[in-house]
């Protein structure tokens, strides 16, 4: 009895214990399983072999991989800093007080609640050739619509993905970029303008210091959701034409489905570390930034 | 509108907005127009305002089963998140020492890991478990998803809550415990709210792990139906862009519904935390 009694007045020693179990099991483990598979030719079919860093030595050897991981880095490369830059922005316009700011702020955020495969869909409607909105807008505007075909182009078909991206989750960043402004306190801008502030002053030396948390958050959530882009993709091209506009996401897919589960597992691996090494950098930096201010 | 300035400033956030809304108009034009018009020819803007398709795109894709699946999934994956992350948020935030911050320290790194990493060894584990087409499997996959970044939210949010909120009803004779659930978790409300819908609309939309888990025609969720629907019916984009808006409509009506407490949960809890 006593011992029942000391357990339960102890309970809140273990409240993080069932986090940890359904964390450890579905995630955890199947991580730590994955390191194990990807050192093997496991093709689900036949009993799997350990055959070391095979797989990882393959990676830099497959064509196909290289293209997919160029896709994936000028991806993310285009797309982070924009986020960034125009969520930034777009949090500057809408922390200003004006008429039905609530309204555009949930306008602006709205694209970021739909999930990414139906938006891709709704922008393939607006840029199919030949029979697109985005066709007949510029046909009925004499603006020429001669390469109109923005997907069937490896490179045009890329910077159309940055684009759609960097639309749909400017919301997103915009939204942790307002929650940081909002708590910077108004004093200090006060005490800039005594200082003789003017506005693009006090916005390098007060709000952006200020908005550090902010500046973490997006950054790091912007290199993760961009370097394992996947559903727009599958959407807007499914990685064509050829294997152009493949991303490594999509990749581990395929592998997957081929049955090269050891070497599709192995890529994630590498995808993996592709992102979480730039995470890691980028922490340390503005770690010691915030250090020194 | 007095000054020029003003004027500027509505120009801009109406381009704005309707640069942001442009896609869902085309996407309603689409769904209300009947099968056989020549869309965007002459660029008349006003559709037919045909519903019909609605009722056939319900019908012919069985959008009611698949909506009842992800209801069900999105619901118990979202109760299951807030019942284990507030309180790990809340040993982590109360009771510091070394196996809380590695844990935290462990989940922050986690949240660095796409979910199509362990795909391969996730799947032989739910087969393991006969997870595969289950709704239960499906709740506790989208739940161990969530729980990074929702326990990120609630620790930020409980680290700056003052411990006088629990410690009365401790002296009152609660045990640490009893009084989170009683007291403490009633302050967490702004958290809860924003972790319902960040984490309520990433399992609504979950496509990827769907697609692997959910394989059976009778355990579809909407993702997967609007995907089929796309992949199957070629050129009926009209039936095609009903079916889309049925699958948005529900997450677009919840997120206007709870976007007050959204914001004001991610700025106490990422934010400021």
């Amino acid at each position: 009895m006593n011992i029942l009694r000391k357990l339960w007045n102890d309970l809140h020693l273990f409240m993080a214990l069932p986090a940890i179990l359904l964390f450890g099991l579905f995630f955890i483990y199947p991580l730590v399983q994955g390191i194990g598979i990807s050192l093997t030719d496991s093709n689900g079919m036949t009993a799997p072999r350990f055959i070391g860093l095979h797989n990882f030595a393959d990676f830099f050897h497959d064509a196909r991989a290289k293209r997919d991981v160029y896709n994936t880095v000028f991806f993310a490369i285009g797309s982070a800093p924009l986020l960034n830059l125009f969520g930034f922005l777009y949090a500057l316009i809408l922390d200003r007080p004006f008429k039905g700011k609530g309204f555009v702020r949930a306008v602006v955020y709205l694209p970021a609640v739909i999930s990414p495969l139906i938006m891709g869909y709704v922008w393939y409607f607006i840029l199919q050739p030949d029979r697109g909105f985005l066709y007949h807008l510029l046909a009925s505007l004499h603006l020429g619509t001669g390469g109109s075909d923005w997907l069937g182009n490896a490179h045009s078909a890329l910077i159309v993905l940055v684009f759609i991206n960097v639309w749909q989750f400017v919301g997103m960043t915009m939204i942790i970029y307002l929650a940081g402004l909002q708590s910077i306190p108004k004093e200090l801008y006060e005490a800039g303008e005594i200082d003789g502030a003017g506005y693009l002053k006090s916005l390098w030396y007060i709000t952006i210091p200020m908005v550090v948390q902010s500046i973490k958050i997006n950054v790091v959530t912007n290199i993760i959701g961009s370097l394992s882009v996947f559903e727009v993709i599958i959407a807007l091209t499914d990685g064509g034409p050829g294997y152009s506009t493949e991303s490594l996401s999509i990749y581990i897919l395929r592998m997957l489905y081929g049955s090269f589960t050891g070497y599709s597992t192995a890529v994630a691996m590498i995808l993996f570390a592709m992102i979480i090494i730039p995470v890691f950098i980028f922490m340390r930096y503005i770690n010691k930034k915030e250090f020194e201010m | 509108m007095k000054n020029p300035r003003t004027l500027g400033k509505y120009t801009l956030v109406t381009g704005m907005s309707l640069l942001s809304l442009i896609p869902f108009y085309i996407l309603l034009y689409l769904a209300l127009n009947k099968p056989s018009r020549t869309l965007f020819n002459g660029l008349s803007l006003l559709p037919d305002f045909n519903f019909s398709n609605f009722s056939e795109a319900w019908e012919s894709s069985r959008m009611g089963l698949a909506t009842l699946n992800s209801l069900i999934i999105t619901i118990g994956g979202a109760f299951l998140i807030i019942l284990v992350a507030s309180s790990a948020g809340y040993a982590i935030a109360r009771y510091s020492n070394i196996f809380h911050q590695s844990v935290f320290n462990l989940l922050l790194i986690c949240m660095m890991i796409p979910a199509i990493i362990i795909t391969v060894p996730l799947y032989t584990l739910m087969k393991s478990i006969g997870g595969i087409n289950t709704h239960w499997a499906m709740i506790l996959l989208m739940a161990s998803n969530g729980i990074p970044f929702s326990v990120f939210l609630y620790t930020g949010f409980i680290k700056v809550l003052p411990r006088e909120i629990e410690e009365s009803a401790i002296i009152d004779g609660c045990t640490p415990f009893t009084a989170f659930w009683r007291v403490t978790f009633h302050f967490l409300r702004p958290v809860t709210a924003a972790v319902v819908i960040l984490q309520g609309l990433a399992i609504w939309n979950n496509y990827g792990q769907a697609v692997f888990f959910l394989q059976g025609q009778d355990m579809r969720t909407i993702p997967l139906a609007v995907s089929m629907f796309f992949q199957q019916y070629g050129a009926q984009w009209n039936l095609m862009a009903a079916a889309a808006v049925i699958g948005l409509a529900p997450a677009v009506l919840a997120f206007l519904i709870f976007q007050k407490y959204f914001v004001k949960g991610i700025t106490a809890g990422a934010v400021k935390g």
